[in-house]
């Protein structure tokens, strides 16, 4: 265990405490605010798996990215979709090499063992089992998105890996990292997690960021936009959620809209502005129709 | 791992986190003495500083849903904030004490405040049949002596009933089939009339053959079932029907894994209530959080509600969804017709019933009727258990049908 004790030693000394990680965190390009600094410095410290809850487009999936990036450490990820099953996620036998190993053995007039056909060798290894198996020297960063999205039943495959780190596999017997992976998940409250997922793991609900923050973002994001646009679109987008709107936009939105705004030479937002740009923000005609009824200038902030 | 700290400072914390979670857990938030040891250990690890840093601490370790997060507030602005001394508070547990090693297997309840199924409300004790919970047996006697009538009731209207026939109805609802409906679903299983190849089963197979693939195997689409969303006006004009359908509801819920809500002016999701308590802790539930039970309907607000809060996260998305109301909107019925217009464009099929078509001279000229109707895929009465036996082969038959 001295792997993992060296390892645990290693996190403690790049991250030793939480407005160090959120410092490191800002210099990837990630604004992260006292709660989620928190949460994912338990997550690593601790250890223990985190599930990261919050609307489409808040930057779930940015903070295992902007997390992995810190520690200097691969980031394996694994999206769940219905219908994702252990061979998708877990590990599966090569069949197609253990059929030609049987084959080249018989053409050589060599005896064959079982046991050499279920070995390493014949073991395509799936996201899980790669994160299990991440040699270090510091523990990979885990992240399965969206895990609402796959089905309940899956969910109990992942109880093994997210309590012990580990993962079975009959014809071998059971890997233990050397490294635990960091463990992230994320959901986007399709339906409501098991229980028994919701106890092995840390919980933290990002928010919509505020108006700074946003601007902050944004600024790191797409440093060739003008500070009065990205102000602009920031007070924009906080607007706009305020409204009766099918989606509110996020941080994702507001990214994308800035994005366009540079591209059409917008330097402020003003009434005719928003007009052009208004589907990279909204992206339902109703939502539109709501916007335009609140007018395009209260929108702009002129 | 604990970092090295003098073991009387780990005490001090440990009560602290222990206190701080029991006081939690009495309030409703299902804190697991696991989920405490966290939270001591997150302390030792990260040495907060400020008030604020122990807040988040707390939150990311000890909650397990945003639902959570109000009571928690509440609970650390009165420990952490100035108002109880958590150490002082420690020899002496808040009211009614958790014991800690239930405490984990406890399921979670998504607010503070709910009480155990207390049969003190006014509607379940309008029905005193079905209260006595220990009289099981009797009931059951009460059951086959009506089973002659039970025939005739079957037949009658909901709002002709008595309260003892209402009773007797009930039981008969919870013994309606409900077969799931059905969807294609995106795994692939091996059928002898598949129409894909399995690569990979067939070279297995072909391990026996020498190598030579001579049986081929074939797969094709799984059946799953297909998600049924009911959702139930309980507002005064449909006083006599949604009782009953509350038990439908139930039966829904518990067999098909159906999500269920209610409304009158406002939206209750009543799934998890439904799935875990017996009917007279659902009706306690809607009396609890909806004041207005009996009151005005506000259709049109309560299915954009849906639609916003739950619909468009991917409960409605594909689904059956049945309203039952009988559309008296007190609200604007342009409302009406646009959320369900919304809704049109994310279900599979939706079932309207409305226990009021039944009478010869119905016309859907209720406002909220009216606008609801041409995005309705089948509108029904379901207004006796016949009638709901209709309604039930409309949903089983809505999951094999193809929009059109």
């Amino acid at each position: 265990m001295t792997a993992a004790m060296e390892s645990s030693a290693a996190l403690a000394a790049t991250i030793p405490d939480v407005a160090s990680l959120a410092e490191r965190l800002a210099e990837t390009g990630y604004v992260a605010d006292t709660g989620l600094a928190t949460a994912l410095f338990c997550a690593v410290r601790l250890p223990q798996p985190l599930l990261l809850e919050g609307e489409a487009g808040v930057g779930k999936t940015q903070a295992a990215k902007a997390l992995a990036e810190i520690l200097d450490t691969p980031l394996i990820r694994l999206q769940c979709f219905e219908g994702i099953d252990a061979a998708e996620a877990l590990y599966e036998w090569n069949y197609a090499r253990q059929l030609l190993g049987i084959r080249l053995a018989e053409a050589r007039g060599e005896g064959l063992e079982e046991s050499s056909l279920f070995a390493r060798d014949y073991l395509v290894e799936r996201p899980l089992l790669q994160a299990v198996e991440h040699p270090g020297p510091r523990p990979a960063v885990l992240l399965i998105d969206e895990v609402d999205r796959a089905d309940e039943e899956f969910e109990a495959f992942l109880f093994e890996l997210l309590a012990e780190s580990a993962v079975t596999i009959p014809e071998i017997g059971t890997m233990r990292a050397r490294h635990k992976p960091i463990v992230i998940l994320t959901s986007n409250r399709t339906r409501d997690l098991h229980d028994a997922l919701k106890r092995r793991c840390l919980y933290h609900w990002i928010d919509y960021p505020s108006v700074d923050q946003a601007t902050a973002i944004v600024r790191m994001r797409v440093p060739e936009a003008g500070d009065r646009l990205i102000s602009d679109i920031a007070a924009a987008v906080s607007r706009l959620r305020t409204l009766d709107v099918q989606k509110p936009p996020g941080i994702a939105e507001a990214i994308d809209w800035v994005h366009a705004a540079v591209l059409l030479g917008v330097q402020e937002l003003d009434a005719e502005a928003v007009q052009r740009t208004l589907g990279s923000v909204l992206k339902y005609r109703e939502d539109h129709d709501v916007a335009v009824e609140a007018g395009l200038a209260w929108v702009s902030g002129a | 791992m604990p970092s090295p700290t003098t073991p009387a400072a780990q005490a001090d914390l440990a009560d602290v986190a222990a206190a701080f979670g029991h006081r939690l857990h009495a309030v409703g938030v299902p804190v697991t003495p696991e989920r405490m040891a966290r939270f001591a250990e997150g302390v030792l690890i990260a040495h907060p500083q400020t008030v604020a840093e122990v807040y988040w601490l707390g939150r990311v370790t000890l909650l397990s849903g945003y639902a959570q997060v109000p009571i928690y507030d509440h609970i650390f602005d009165e420990c952490f904030r100035g108002y109880v001394d958590l150490v002082e508070a420690t020899g002496t547990p808040p009211s009614a004490p958790p014991s800690p090693l239930d405490a984990g297997e406890r399921a979670p309840r998504d607010t503070g405040t709910q009480q155990s199924g207390a049969s003190q409300s006014p509607i379940t004790s309008a029905t005193p049949g079905l209260d006595a919970r220990g009289d099981v047996e009797s009931e059951e006697m009460s059951l086959l002596a009506a089973a002659s009538s039970s025939e005739r009731l079957a037949a009658r209207d909901f709002s002709e009933c008595s309260a003892e026939e209402l009773a007797l109805l009930r039981r008969l609802v919870e013994k309606l089939p409900l077969i799931p409906p059905s969807r294609r679903g995106r795994r692939l299983r091996r059928h002898a009339r598949g129409d894909r190849l399995d690569v990979r089963a067939t070279l297995r197979r072909a391990y026996r053959t020498g190598g030579d693939p001579v049986h081929r195997i074939h797969r094709r689409h799984t059946e799953r079932p297909r998600r049924v969303v009911l959702i139930a006006d309980v507002s005064g004009s449909m006083e006599p029907y949604a009782r009953v359908y509350l038990h439908l509801m139930r039966g829904a819920v518990r067999a098909l894994g159906s999500e269920a809500f209610v409304f009158a002016t406002r939206l209750t999701r009543l799934t998890r209530q439904l799935a875990a308590g017996g009917p007279d802790y659902a009706y306690a539930k809607v009396a609890e959080t909806t004041p207005d039970w009996a009151g005005g309907t506000r259709i049109g607000t309560a299915l954009t509600r849906f639609l916003d809060e739950h619909g468009r996260r991917g409960i409605a998305r594909g689904a059956i969804v049945v309203i039952v109301s009988d559309g008296w909107e007190i609200g604007d019925p342009h409302e009406v017709g646009e959320a369900m217009r919304r809704l049109g464009r994310l279900a599979h099929h939706i079932i309207w019933v409305n226990p009021r078509s039944a009478a010869a001279e119905f016309q859907p000229l209720a406002g909220g009727m009216a606008a609801a109707l041409p995005h309705v895929d089948t509108f029904l009465s379901g207004h006796s258990v016949q009638a709901l036996e209709e309604l039930l082969t409309a949903i089983r038959e809505a999951g094999e049908r193809r929009r059109g």
